[in-house]
């Protein structure tokens, strides 16, 4: 019994995700088909990319609310450069550049300032959304070059750029987190950050690192989406951060800071874009799919916070 | 077993398994009221599951209970307060930012109506704290108060609700030395107001010095029940144990005074904390660093392991000790922190990454950490200081405290450090883990490890130190060493500044 219920704490995730694929495999025509699995990959990318940093500022012990900013206010940054330059290379370069600006921003405000992270981030939220209105002049904008569109776009054995981009995200962040002296010191920090200074371990550096990447990784999500859009407009949607705290959180990493995995939020990406996925191929009304959404995500929490107690 | 009427509880034949394991097995018990009842035995002896059992925080898996004569079974904590019976815990369970009169009345306000009558409640309360003489200010928020207060709190709100039987579990676990005593008191004035106590603790002075009767417990299983009168210190240690302790210090053997020093601190000053704090330690010697709790000793330390700014000339193995913590543990220094569980253990994450947290560097090579030979040192030196574990794996927090402690001796061990500065080593650890952590520093004193020891058990710093510097007040009031090391000339020394 005990042994179930521990199997089911760390892979419960992985279980309901599968099964839930089986199950639309099985039942639902055009679900298993290689074009539906490619497009669920491809519209992922962005979410996984910041997702896994996300992990790991979490895991760290902070949130960062201001993801969504960055990932509207960002692409814009880049567009501004690449119509004012005509060169793509300096366009990405500045936008991950303004990413990490922000990223330090936040660490800045977190670390030294000692606000909390959910407080700090909201405020800066502000800040960039803002940066993003001041630099497109509150206009759509439009890369000036047709390679623009290549960068999520282009196909590289029959997936998209986007998406190898984003395999490439995820490996090097878990390869990050599990097997460097960094990755352990992010959980020392998020685990026990008394404890952890005390052996050692410089802990105001290495939450600004889990800012600074979260921020850049966000911006790297921001220009393939302006890429896979062909364009980039200001706005206050939070909707971005909202998809990447979902897949953290229904993976399983805990909010309290010091465990969790980026295999678990990976997975938790693709439960979320099987469930709604299914819902489309079934075509059933998006307001209802939003309802149902909310509640699976409920199941999904209380689940993990009944095998927590269970096993506590 | 004692017969009469003043027998409230009786447990006959009660076992209680947590998945396999055997927690507790064929208890027959009887818990008199008006006296002070102990549970005392190492670590997962079982003594506070007994306790957390007889509160309703576990059901028995066998056996049965019997209230007044008449069976009864607790499904919920609730149920056996509808009955009178309390726990106070450890971790405190009070609402530490709304008032002590909030705390007290929680779910027993007076009302009127649909809202609640101050002033009545306000009566209701003073009347159970005049009828007991226990006074608190009813308008302080219990967060500001001391420990010791926010007890008084726990117990006041037991003794409104008609508790008849009060179970504490080791209530002097989390509190300064100084509070002790307080506590003790007020455990006895219970006993006296004709409640049934029951007092789960390793402490065996406190019992010996509190309780009436005392129950020892072993494995799960009762050794024996008896007045505590016919008890001493060694009998109890024996009982506990199971053997006989020999000596209970370790002989160190003194370094050659004309060593040079390892450690240096000249002038270490921290304003309004400390002041002009200046000793030498060398290898191999252990130098007790002791003072009344507040004194200022852990903060000392602290600033000789780089953790907090401090002023003044610390020179370590041969130079000027390095400017932030990293610098200084890799150049030789390792810290057992005052309080494992907030600032030395990650309490959720696995043995094996707290035992290495220090010492990442050595294990990281081009290709990332290597952890299979990580895991092969920490196996060796988990060997080397009997830390007992299942598999390294498990979270930190499964271990009993004295293993939680070997993880953190563990730790410094692996970076055969130069100095070792341990602060309150044996807090919280039972009788037998005690003494193999004064093997331990023993050991590493043998081996040339400069020792600073912290502890707020005086006989501790006798028994252990070389020499002794008396801290009072943030400033040195003594070093004592030789025949002026006494626990009188020490607690003078303690005292001196205040």
């Amino acid at each position: 019994m005990q042994k179930t219920i521990l199997f089911a704490k760390t892979y419960g995730i992985l279980v309901v995700t599968v099964a839930l694929f089986v199950l639309l495999a099985l039942t639902t025509d055009g679900f298993f088909s290689e074009r539906n699995m490619r497009n669920i990959l491809d519209q992922q990318s962005g979410v996984l990319i910041a997702a896994c940093f996300m992990t790991m500022a979490i895991i760290a012990g902070n949130f960062d609310i201001s993801v969504g900013a960055v990932y509207v206010a960002t692409p814009l940054v880049a567009l501004l450069v690449e119509n004012a330059t005509g060169s793509i290379p300096l366009g990405i370069l500045a936008g991950l550049g303004a990413g990490a600006v922000m990223g330090l921003i936040n660490g800045f405000a977190v670390t030294r300032l000692k606000v909390n992270s959910f407080i700090a981030t909201l405020a800066t939220s502000f800040i960039f959304f803002g940066t993003g209105y001041l630099v497109s002049d509150r206009a759509i904008m439009r890369p000036e070059s047709d390679g623009w569109r290549d960068l999520a776009r282009s196909r590289i054995f029959e997936l998209t750029s986007a998406t190898w981009i984003a395999i490439a995200v995820v490996i090097f962040a878990s390869i990050l987190l599990t097997r460097t002296r960094f990755g352990r010191n992010v959980y020392a920090t998020g685990a026990n950050r008394e404890a952890a200074r005390l052996a050692g371990v410089a802990t105001d550096r290495v939450q600004m690192i889990t800012f600074v990447l979260l921020a850049g990784a966000t911006a790297l999500a921001g220009i393939l989406g302006s890429s896979r859009a062909i364009s980039a407009q200001p706005s206050d949607d939070f909707s971005f951060i909202f998809a990447v705290l979902t897949a953290v959180i229904v993976g399983g990493t805990s909010i309290a800071g010091g465990s969790g995995a980026i295999w678990r939020t990976v997975t938790a990406v693709f439960f979320l874009a099987f469930l709604s996925n299914g819902f489309n191929l079934h075509q059933i009304d998006p307001i209802w799919q939003r309802l149902i959404e909310g509640g699976v995500i409920l199941i999904a929490v209380s689940i993990d916070a009944w095998s927590q107690r269970r096993s506590g | 077993m004692p017969t009469g009427d003043d027998i409230l509880l009786t447990l006959s034949g009660v076992s209680k398994t947590f998945g396999g394991t055997v927690a507790l097995e064929g208890i027959d018990l009887a818990v008199e009221s008006g006296k002070v009842h102990a549970f005392v035995g190492e670590n997962g002896a079982g003594k506070s599951t007994l306790g957390k059992l007889i509160v309703g925080v576990h059901g028995p898996s066998a056996g049965r209970m019997e209230l007044d004569g008449t069976a009864v079974h607790f499904a919920s904590p609730a149920q056996a307060l509808d009955h009178g019976l309390v726990g106070i815990s450890q971790e405190l369970s009070l609402m530490p930012t709304r008032t002590v009169l909030d705390n007290i009345a929680l779910g027993r306000e007076v009302t009127r109506g649909p809202f609640v009558d101050a002033r009545a409640t306000r009566a209701a309360v003073q009347a159970v704290m005049d009828r007991y003489d226990m006074q608190v200010d009813l308008d302080a928020r219990v967060g500001d108060i001391p420990v010791v207060e926010q007890q008084k709190v726990e117990i006041l709100r037991a003794l409104s609700r008609d508790a008849r039987l009060i179970v504490f579990d080791e209530p002097t676990a989390r509190l300064p030395s100084d509070q002790v005593a307080p506590l003790l008191a007020l455990v006895r004035q219970l006993a006296a107001a004709g409640k049934a106590v029951i007092y789960v603790s390793h402490f065996l002075e406190e019992i010996l010095e509190a309780a009436d009767t005392v129950t020892i417990l072993r494995n799960g299983r009762l050794i024996r029940t008896g007045p505590t009168a016919e008890e001493t210190h060694e009998s109890l240690v024996e009982g506990v144990t199971g053997s006989v302790l020999g000596e209970q210090y370790p002989d160190i053997a003194a370094p050659d005074p004309a060593t040079p020093p390892v450690l240096s601190v000249r002038g270490l000053t921290r304003p309004g904390v400390f002041g002009d704090v200046s000793f030498d330690i060398r290898p191999g010697e252990v130098v007790g660093l002791a003072g009344l709790v507040g004194s200022g000793r852990s903060e000392i330390a602290r600033a000789i392991l780089g953790a907090d700014p401090a002023t003044g000339d610390v020179r370590f193995a041969g130079g000027a000790a390095g400017p932030t913590v990293a610098a200084r543990l890799s150049a030789g220094m390792a810290m057992i922190p005052e309080n494992r569980r907030e600032q030395g253990l990650m309490i959720e994450r696995p043995i094996a990454e707290n035992v290495t947290l220090s010492h990442l560097k050595r294990f990281s090579g081009a290709l990332g950490l290597d952890r299979r030979r990580e895991r092969v040192e920490v196996t060796e030196h988990c060997a080397a200081t009997g830390l007992k574990y299942a598999s390294l794996d498990d979270p930190a927090g499964s271990l009993s405290g004295g293993n939680q402690q070997k993880i953190l001796f563990t730790r410094a061990a692996l970076g055969e450090p130069a100095l070792l500065i341990a602060d309150e080593p044996t807090r919280g650890v039972d009788v037998g883990a005690k003494r193999s952590i004064y093997d331990l520093i023993a050991g590493m004193a043998a081996r040339g490890t400069a020792i600073l020891l912290i502890s707020s058990e005086i006989e501790e710093i006798l028994g252990l130190s070389h020499r002794v510097v008396v801290v009072s007040r943030g400033r040195i009031a003594g070093e004592l060493a030789g025949a002026d090391l006494t626990e009188s000339a020490l607690m003078r020394a303690a005292f001196s500044g205040t």
